[in-house]
């Protein structure tokens, strides 16, 4: 289990490479990366700002992603999640899975990210043309969160 | 002392952490909390506006009633956004 919270750019493509390096033992990984997008809802986004709380954030991040690799039997997965200031197209968040098959690594990663989305102690402010404001969890973040407990075998 | 912390939109309106000597009467995180309304209005109002949850010495505290030790640090979320 790997999780980093990251204060400065990373490469998605390297941090991969460097998570699969050397494993022989599994047939499957699955990534998925977020990005900081331009505009949100219409506005144009300048800057994406993510707080956190150092030491809690970082165990209770590690907390759900022990969770779901022991769900679906995934030996290792990876995250790394941006704080601080993010410029768009920069990545945000990465989170990988490794399983000896597809189905369940599939599985691991879009779960995980549902968790992040709605558990992970971080919180979103965005600055743009018309000022800055913080971020509300969307109901369906907590529909997809809520359909994820039980619907995925 | 104890050591308050505060998150996300918290944050923004506390300006900063801050270590304080523990005000007569409060005793529990229901009077902490009722204590920063009176003290702090806009930020009791942003408090009281949406759901909070209560982080003692990095772990989650549900219960309201949690009796408040010196040198705890205390920690208020405002709804996760993370992702």
């Amino acid at each position: 289990m790997q999780i980093r919270l990251a204060d400065a750019p990373f490469d998605p493509q390297r941090a991969e490479a460097d998570f699969v390096a050397g494993r022989t033992d599994m047939g499957a990984l699955v990534s998925f990366v977020g990005l900081c997008r331009a505009t949100n809802d219409g506005d144009a986004v300048q800057e994406l700002h993510i707080d956190h709380y150092p030491g809690f954030t970082d165990k209770e991040i590690t907390r759900l992603a022990q969770d779901v690799a022991a769900r679906f039997d995934c030996p290792d997965m990876l995250v790394i999640h941006r704080v601080g200031a993010i410029a768009p197209g920069e990545a945000i968040v990465l989170v990988a899975a490794l399983s000896p098959h597809r189905a369940k690594a599939f599985d691991a990663v879009r779960v995980l990210m549902d968790y992040l989305k709605t558990d992970a102690p971080l919180w979103k402010k965005e600055t743009g043309a018309s000022g800055t404001r913080w971020i509300e969890p969307r109901a369906e973040d907590r529909v997809r969160r809520a359909a994820a407990e039980g619907s995925v075998t | 002392m104890v050591k308050l912390v505060f998150l996300g939109k918290f944050r923004a309106l506390a300006r900063e952490d801050a270590d304080i000597v523990l005000p007569p009467g409060v005793r529990t995180l229901v009077d902490l909390k009722d204590w920063i309304a009176r003290s702090d209005p806009p930020l009791g109002n942003a408090m009281a506006a949406t759901p909070v949850q209560c982080v003692v010495n990095q772990s989650v505290v549900r219960d309201l009633s949690w009796p408040i030790q010196e040198q705890d640090e205390i920690a208020f979320l405002p709804p996760m956004s993370g992702g």
